[in-house]
Order: structure tokens, then sequence, then C-alpha cells
């Protein structure tokens, strides 16, 4: 047990300053405490010292402008990149017949459906990389907690929603469709890109025309996949609003639903923008480039 | 400038030990007199806000084998930090003039 509360204690100091953390680290093995009480101490200045950076505008601004409402946004683009795909594939799979490659129209429908795949994922792996590069500029004291709470976004975003995909298809009863992969999609085409973000942030080992070409070429990602990320967010049951103007086809999400839809889109693009602006406007190496 | 009680302590705590005085041992100064526990968080949090204000200095000493080879933070009262212990020294000298716990 005192070797777990040790591990804890050390796991606890991470949230502090490198030298402050080696001075506890001094002091606790100078006093002789015990694994528990090492763990409390440290975890007593852990939350004076995030109480006080609480006081700044800073980790709140990242709470408001990104956590609360890009991690919303990307959990439902999440889960709506798994169904539509997922069921997409599975269909090709059960039906799946070599000679279809022998029809233009066949091969050109498989062609448009990888290449939209790859594009909307791209896109998601790049907002969420933009996201945690601009967490960590902003809060970046506090990158560890909006970090978790981003994560928690990400996760529980779309509790009590589902997508037209899971309303009309069968496939989506299974554990697998129905809960592991659109997880799986959430860690690794969001959780994962939003902490190589942080971490490039931190390093800022990136130079300035990478930082600009990628936000450039994120943006045009974004004109081309903007409608995914819409449909992501309007055909979920839960944000489907009854009576509302869709259009003649009465099919929200399609060109004539006269919702304003296009905003998501830049919500989601303003971090990209803080990247781009930061490189444009400022002096000084890359890893300088903190708000 | 009006310190707080913990400040004091940990000002007078700092001037005692002189060239020793550093994080631990300053706790451990403040937990012999007053024979209450004084926690990491607070001990780190005020000797920041200490030295916010000018009332002492700090900075990282060497490494020691029994601390496993990590650095001490190291404490100096500033005259500034002198100023206002004595001030408030004396300011609770005089309030507790006549007082019935100030008469030994």
């Amino acid at each position: 047990m005192t070797r777990i509360a040790w591990t804890l204690a050390d796991l606890a100091t991470q949230l502090l300053e490198p030298q402050e953390r080696d001075v506890v680290r001094g002091d606790l093995a100078e006093c002789g405490a015990t694994g528990w009480r090492a763990l409390r101490e440290v975890l007593g200045l852990v939350i004076r010292r995030q109480s006080m950076l609480w006081t700044e505008w800073q980790p709140w601004f990242a709470l408001i402008a990104i956590v609360l409402p890009i991690g919303v946004m990307l959990s439902h683009a999440a889960r709506w990149w798994a169904d539509v795909y997922s069921l997409e594939a599975l269909i090709y799979w059960r039906l799946w017949n070599l000679s279809y490659l022998d029809y233009p129209g066949w091969r050109h429908n498989i062609e448009l459906l990888a290449w939209s795949a790859t594009m909307s994922g791209a896109a998601l792996a790049g907002w969420s990389w933009t996201s945690g590069y601009v967490l960590a500029s902003v809060a970046r004291h506090t990158r560890w907690i909006a970090i978790g709470l981003f994560a928690l976004m990400v996760f529980l975003g779309t509790l009590g929603t589902g997508t037209v995909a899971r309303a009309s298809a069968g496939a989506f009863a299974g554990h697998f469709l129905g809960v592991v992969l659109p997880r799986l999609v959430r860690f690794l085409l969001v959780l994962l890109p939003a902490l190589s973000g942080m971490y490039c942030a931190r390093r800022g080992t990136l130079s300035r025309s990478m930082l600009a070409t990628g936000a450039i070429a994120l943006i045009a990602l974004t004109l081309f996949a903007g409608s995914f990320l819409e449909l992501s967010m309007t055909l979920g049951r839960g944000v489907y609003p009854s009576g509302a103007v869709i259009g003649p086809d009465k099919t929200a999400g399609t060109a004539d639903d006269q919702r304003p839809l296009w905003p998501m889109s830049i919500v989601m693009l303003w971090p990209t923008a803080a990247i781009l602006s930061s490189t444009l406007w400022r002096r000084g190496p890359a890893s300088s480039s903190r708000w | 400038m009006l310190l707080g009680e913990f400040e004091y302590l940990m000002l007078t705590a700092a001037a005692r030990l002189g060239d020793e005085a550093y994080g631990a041992a300053i706790r451990q100064e403040i937990e012999d007199a007053t024979g209450t526990s004084c926690s990491i968080g607070a001990l780190y949090t005020t000797l920041d806000r200490l030295e916010g204000k000018g009332l002492i200095k700090t900075w990282m000493g060497d490494p020691t084998p029994e601390r496993g080879g990590r650095p001490k933070r190291m404490v100096r009262v500033t005259p500034k930090g002198v100023d206002a212990a004595t001030s408030f020294y004396n300011a609770v000298r005089r309030v507790s003039r006549g007082v019935a716990w100030a008469k030994s």
C-alpha cells in the first residue's frame, strides 16, 4: 500500500513545476514521510497551486473557448465518422464481390468513399491537433487538467444522443460497432492528436513555416469536410429540433437546410486561425509563440 | 506592511536559521515552535507570497544525499522583510500591553 501511495505521490508531483517537484521530493525524503503522508502533502500543494492558477483568465478562456465547444463538436464528429464509415464498410464487406471492380460506377463509389473517409478523418485529427496545441499555449500551467476535461467532453459529449445511422441500422446494436469503435476513433483521431499538439506546443520544435503550412492545409481541408461536421451535429437525435425549418426536401444538413450551420466550422477553426496569426505576426522562435 | 501571522512565523524561522534556512528546515522550526503541523502546501505558497512582496529571496541550493540528491529551496530574509517582521512584532507587543496572557 505504501508503495502505491508513493507512486501516486510521484505522479501528483508531475503537476508541479520541475524545480518545485525536485524540492518537494527532497523535503519528503529528508523528513522521512510515509507514502500516504507524502501523497497528502503533495496533493495539498498541487491543489493550492492549481487553485491559484485558476484565478487567472487563461484557464477559463481555454475551458470556454476550446474544451467545452470544440470537445463536444469533436465528440459528435468522431462518432459520426465511426458510424457512417463503419456502416459503409460493413455493407461492402457483406456484399463484396471482386467483379464489382469491373464496373466504373462501383469503382468510383469506392474511391469516393475512401477519399471522403480519409479527408474527413484527417480533418478530425487536424482539428484535434490544433485544439491541443492552442490549449497548451493558452493554459500552459493548467494543461493537464484542461486536457483531462477535454477528454471527458470527447468521450461523454454524445451522451443521450444518436445518429441517423444508429436509428436505422441494426448493426449498431452490436457491442463493437455500437460502443467500442466510436471510442477507439475518439482515442485515435481526437485524443492522440490533441496530446501530440500539446506536446509540440510545449517543445516548440515546429518551425513557423511548418505551422503556417499545416494551418492553411487544415483550412482547405475544413472547406472540404465542413459538411461532415455539420451533419454530425444536426443528425444526432438529441440535437435534431422538431419543427425546424430544414428546407423543401425535409432533410437536415442538405443544401436547402436554412439553419445557420456554417458557424460550427468557424468555431472549429479558431485554434487554427490563432496558430496562423501567431506564426505570421509574432517575432522570435516558434517556441515562444505562447498566448 | 502588515503581515499575516503565518508569514511572520516564516520570516522569524528563516531569520533564526540564517544561512541554513530552507523549506524543510523552516517547516521543522515552525512545527517545533507552535506544536502544530505545517503542510508543504502552506509552506511553499507562503514562501512565494513573501518573495512576491520582496520580503525574502529564494534560490536553489545544492543537492544533498539525505534528500536523495535533490536540491533545497534556500531562503534569505531581505532588509524589507526584517522591517516588516519588526513592525509586526512591535505591533503585537503594543497591542498586548496589559492583557492577562502577556504579563509573564
